[in-house]
């Protein structure tokens, strides 16, 4: 490396505002009622507007203390005002970038950058906050450095987008989801004990309204969470944008996806529509929950559209299974609803394993990403001649459950030959736009 | 690796024991028969563990092929492990003081997936630097990554 050091870059001037805001919220809620009960007016508008301050004073330390460049390979930020910290992230093992903008920073035109490294236990923390430029700008220039390739010159053109959900779609999809058709259930319940044993106070009343509520708040945050979502093919990956009071925009470099799983819930039957999820590695799954994961890849649509964007993110991925092999009848000892549809097809690239009875299920494992392969029987399983193969990625593990004897050998013999990686597919289409997505 | 074991089993089994006799002896007579009874439990459970830990032991395996490691181990489920060699991110030899105690290793394979269990306990020490050393080259040749 020849020549000085590149310049650090600051955070937006006004992060130390935005920071403050949340700040604000939290004292505010430290002090509670009770401690505006204690206090009395004046004095708690003291003690807050005291604590605020202090609150911006650290904040503006803090950003001005902070900075972030790319030297190398490494995106490197240092910060700290006592401890000096410096992180070195290198570029190679960054999984997936995001670009977050919770309602604040939408009012303000910043952005949040979300870093996710592959090994790494947890999230790092955001680079909080930046101009929205800004931030896609830097987004792309980590992408690119990951991908080896040489930065793009010019500001990429904006690629048509792959799939975008329709709002409506996602509000029904909801709709018919458990939660909400327990609800009723569960305010019939309630409605009745407050009428008929009218020694129940109002606390009880309250709390269980709470409960009801939190119940229903599930697909209520859901739906806010999915609101717009849209799917594109950006330069590094695959740009998966959603949301309506937090938005965020995640870019997930094609090559770290583990495995999709497609899932059909049962309310969803009449309408024939399905959900696809990401495994990809560096998220464990459930971690850090509606956090971190760019778990969804799409909220809600049809096979149709399944079978358009599976390829992209997938490539050789389908959800219609030909040469699935089913568990022998005598599996039915053990697994007698599920066992039509524990189906199995290895592929050239992906491997296809089914389940599910009400809620069915197809997880697509990329071969080439398998890390171990596993064959499990318990006694019942070796009285009846079956045994249970499971498949493991860095994203978690798959089982193809009760499988003839014979034919879990060879799916195992099969599936821990290593394959070579494919080849990194062209950054952009080679003309044109992929093909016209499904109405 | 039998001997670490019932080590393993019995230490903690007699203590429970002990306790358990004493809570019999010296306790309230309510407890008595619930003591007594536990305790009895207790070691016909441990020596039942004790006749399996022979076989159990037996059926710890594991094979170096062309391509890849196989383990396999356990009784009533049985269970076996395939990891290719290029797959293998890195190998642990550890030893406790049990198993020091009695001259023994275990060689436990890591892969980027946090499922992959292949473990290899019971190992003099000589055989499991070979198998490090050994599964550290060719994970290094053969190394596919993610």
């Amino acid at each position: 490396m020849t020549g000085p050091a590149p310049a650090r870059h600051r955070l937006h001037p006004l992060s130390p505002l935005l920071h403050s805001a949340k700040s604000l919220a939290v004292i505010v809620a430290a002090i509670s009622w009770q401690g505006y009960a204690r206090l009395g007016t004046g004095r708690w508008l003291a003690v807050v507007a005291g604590l605020l301050v202090m609150a911006v004073v650290g904040s503006v330390v803090s950003w001005y203390t902070t900075g972030y460049r790319i030297v190398g390979r490494e995106l490197r930020i240092d910060e700290g005002v006592l401890w000096r910290r410096s992180r070195a992230i290198p570029l190679e093992r960054l999984q997936s970038v995001e670009v977050r903008r919770p309602a604040l920073a939408q009012l303000a035109g910043l952005a949040e950058l979300r870093l996710e490294v592959a090994g790494g236990a947890k999230t790092e923390a955001p680079l909080a906050y930046l101009a929205l430029a800004e931030a896609h700008r830097l987004r792309d220039d980590l992408l690119t450095h990951t991908g080896g390739g040489a930065a793009a010159a010019a500001p990429p053109v904006p690629a048509p987008p792959l799939y975008v959900v329709r709002d409506r779609d996602l509000v029904v999809a909801q709709l018919l989801t458990p939660e909400l058709w327990a609800a009723p259930v569960a305010a019939t319940f309630v409605v009745y004990q407050a009428v008929s044993r009218p020694d129940w106070s109002l606390i009880a009343l309250a709390s269980t309204a709470t409960a009801l509520l939190a119940v229903i708040a599930q697909p209520v945050r859901r739906t806010l969470r999915h609101w717009r979502f849209q799917l594109g093919r950006g330069p590094a990956g695959l740009s998966v944008a959603h949301g309506l009071v937090d938005h965020r925009q995640q870019i997930v470099p094609t090559d770290r996806v583990q495995s999709v799983r497609v899932v059909w819930p049962l309310l969803w039957r009449g309408h024939g529509w399905l959900r696809l999820h990401l495994d990809v590695a560096g998220y464990a799954p459930g971690e850090g929950g509606a956090e971190t994961a760019v778990d969804t890849l799409l909220p809600v649509g049809t096979n149709d559209v399944a079978r358009y964007l599976l390829p992209v993110v997938l490539p050789g991925a389908r959800i219609d299974l030909t040469a699935a092999r089913v568990p022998p009848p005598r599996a039915a000892w053990l697994a007698p609803l599920a066992r039509p549809y524990l189906a199995v097809e290895v592929g050239d690239t992906v491997v296809a394993v089914g389940g599910g009875v009400l809620t069915r299920r197809l997880t697509l494992v990329s071969r080439p990403r398998i890390q171990s392969v596993r064959v499990t029987a318990g006694p019942v399983q070796r009285l009846l001649g079956l045994a249970t193969v499971h498949v493991d990625t860095a994203a978690g593990s798959v089982a193809a459950v009760h499988r003839d004897e014979a034919e879990a050998w060879w799916l195992a013999a099969v599936l821990s030959t290593p394959r070579p990686a494919p080849p990194a597919a062209p950054a952009q289409p080679p003309g044109g736009r992929p093909g016209a997505p499904p109405a | 690796m039998a001997a670490v074991q019932l080590v393993r089993l019995w230490a903690p089994t007699l203590v429970a024991l002990a306790a358990l006799s004493l809570l019999a002896l010296l306790g309230p007579s309510a407890l008595e028969a619930a003591a007594g009874t536990a305790a009895v439990v207790l070691l016909i459970a441990a020596g039942y563990r004790t006749a399996v830990t022979f076989r159990a032991v037996r059926a710890w395996g594991y094979a170096e092929r062309d391509r890849d490691l196989l383990v396999r181990h356990g009784l009533l489920v049985r269970r076996l492990s395939i990891v290719p060699y290029g797959r293998i991110q890195f190998v642990d030899v550890t030893a406790g003081p049990l198993e020091r105690a009695f001259d023994l290793a275990t060689v436990t394979l890591h892969t980027a997936s946090a499922a992959s269990d292949a473990r290899i306990p019971g190992l003099e020490p000589a055989e499991a630097r070979r198998l490090r050393d050994r599964l550290a080259a060719l994970g290094a040749d053969r190394a596919a990554g993610l």
